[in-house]
């Protein structure tokens, strides 16, 4: 009997509910929850192409047609009863995987990514700002990488967008609290490129953190985290993004763009050592799609 | 001593975890129409003998709820469950600790035992 092992989890509520999986021979697969009932340990799976699948966590590609798509039309049910880290045993199923009345409802794309909270033990270890973030680019679909033209690209954008919102906030305060060269308070620094089996990158803010510079970029990584959250309604993120700076909306927009034509999506997390809670932000590559195009 | 809805391990909820100590609205797919105590339980009690396999003890032991209502609206239309509803919790003072786990709105919820649930939510369209 095939077995895999979990992977990734992608979606997680009560429990795991969908979640990518690879076999001994580096075959790629998908399982979903198919109960009875939301709570469950027995999963639909079946093979993906990587690429696919990658496709599937940028909000690319919708969940049934993935699982459509397995070759050959093959499925499998697994029940998980070991728990841990013990392989999934595949029981083949017959039929076409079109025909299983468990197959989930159509439009499902994730949205989101899990996160954990890497960058509030960083800022509390490193008593600093800490902003981390995680791509979904092409080239990672079997393994682990990104291009140094994306990696560059994406930092050299966000690094202008801080800029952006930092220069914005400093523009609200009465001209004694003014800084004079807000931009150049908002400047982070690399330091954890790529983590190790991971494409997840670290970012410290440049300056220590008892300075002014860091407490801008607290207020400017709050304007960031709203101009974000204006692609949870994708309808009226312009109306949203009006009250903003030209110059601050153009660099978002910028950064969307490269999303959009790298395919990637982004997702982040920041935190300094005395909250209580990272706070959380990115956009899918398919929102950064429909984004760009309205 | 605090006590919560469900039995806990040692140091369960974690540091990370904050006392909701507030208002705050959370959502929750159910399967009951009006909610039933039974929607709120954990994957731990409905598992009891099963051995986790990402999630902690800890985390199985609490409750998944999500910040916007959007994303339990999903749940629902991926699970294709016909008798499946979103409902709106309204937290407050003395409802528990609460943690960001998962996803950007995904939160673990440990309600404490004396929080009565059912009077603070209500299925919402």
């Amino acid at each position: 009997m095939k077995a895999i092992k979990l992977t990734e989890v992608l979606l997680y509520y009560d429990g795991v509910q969908v979640f990518a999986g690879q076999d001994t021979i580096g075959g790629h697969y998908v399982g979903v929850g198919i109960g009875p009932g939301i709570v469950t340990n027995r999963y639909m799976v079946t093979g993906a192409a990587p690429e696919r699948l990658r496709q599937f966590r940028s909000g690319l590609l919708d969940l049934r047609t993935l699982l459509l798509e397995s070759p050959e039309g093959e499925w499998f049910i697994t029940v998980d009863k070991e728990g841990g880290d013990t392989p999934l045993f595949l029981e083949p199923q017959s039929g076409l995987v079109g025909e299983c009345d468990c197959l989930p409802g159509p439009n499902f794309t994730l949205d989101d990514s899990p996160i954990d909270d890497r960058a509030l033990r960083e800022a509390r270890e490193r008593h600093n700002i800490v902003f981390e973030f995680r791509l979904q680019p092409p080239e990672a679909a079997a393994a682990p990488r990104v291009r140094a033209d994306t990696l560059a690209g994406l930092l050299q954008r966000l690094q202008t967008l801080l800029k952006c919102a930092g220069e914005s906030v400093a523009g609200e305060m009465s001209p004694s609290q003014r800084p004079v060269d807000a931009a150049a308070l908002c400047l982070m620094d690399v330091v954890a490129p790529a983590a190790a089996g991971s494409f997840r990158v670290l970012l410290e803010a440049a300056q220590p953190l008892d300075t002014f510079g860091p407490r801008l970029l607290l207020r400017a990584l709050g304007r960031v985290d709203a101009l974000f959250a204006t692609a949870d309604d994708p309808e009226q993120a312009a109306e949203l993004l009006k009250p903003y700076p030209p110059a601050l909306t153009a660099a978002y927009c910028k950064l969307l763009q490269f999303l959009a034509e790298q395919q990637t999506s982004l997702w982040y997390a920041w935190a300094e050592p005395t909250c209580r809670d990272a706070s959380y932000g990115g956009i899918s590559a398919a929102t950064a799609q429909l984004l760009t195009q309205t | 001593m605090t006590l919560y809805r469900e039995p806990l391990p040692e140091d369960c909820p974690p540091p990370q975890a904050v006392e909701i100590d507030g208002p705050r609205i959370v959502y929750r797919l159910v399967e009951n129409d009006p909610p039933a105590d039974a929607d709120f339980s954990s994957w731990r009690a409905l598992n009891p003998a099963s051995p986790t396999r990402t999630a902690s003890e800890c985390q199985s032991r609490g409750v998944s709820v999500y910040s916007r209502p959007r994303d339990v609206r999903k749940m629902i239309e991926r699970s294709g469950a016909a008798e499946a509803w979103v409902c709106e919790v309204a937290l407050d003072r003395g409802a528990g600790r609460i943690q960001k786990t998962g996803g950007r709105s995904h939160y673990t919820w440990w309600p404490l035992a004396d929080f009565d649930i059912l009077a603070r939510c209500q299925v919402v369209p």
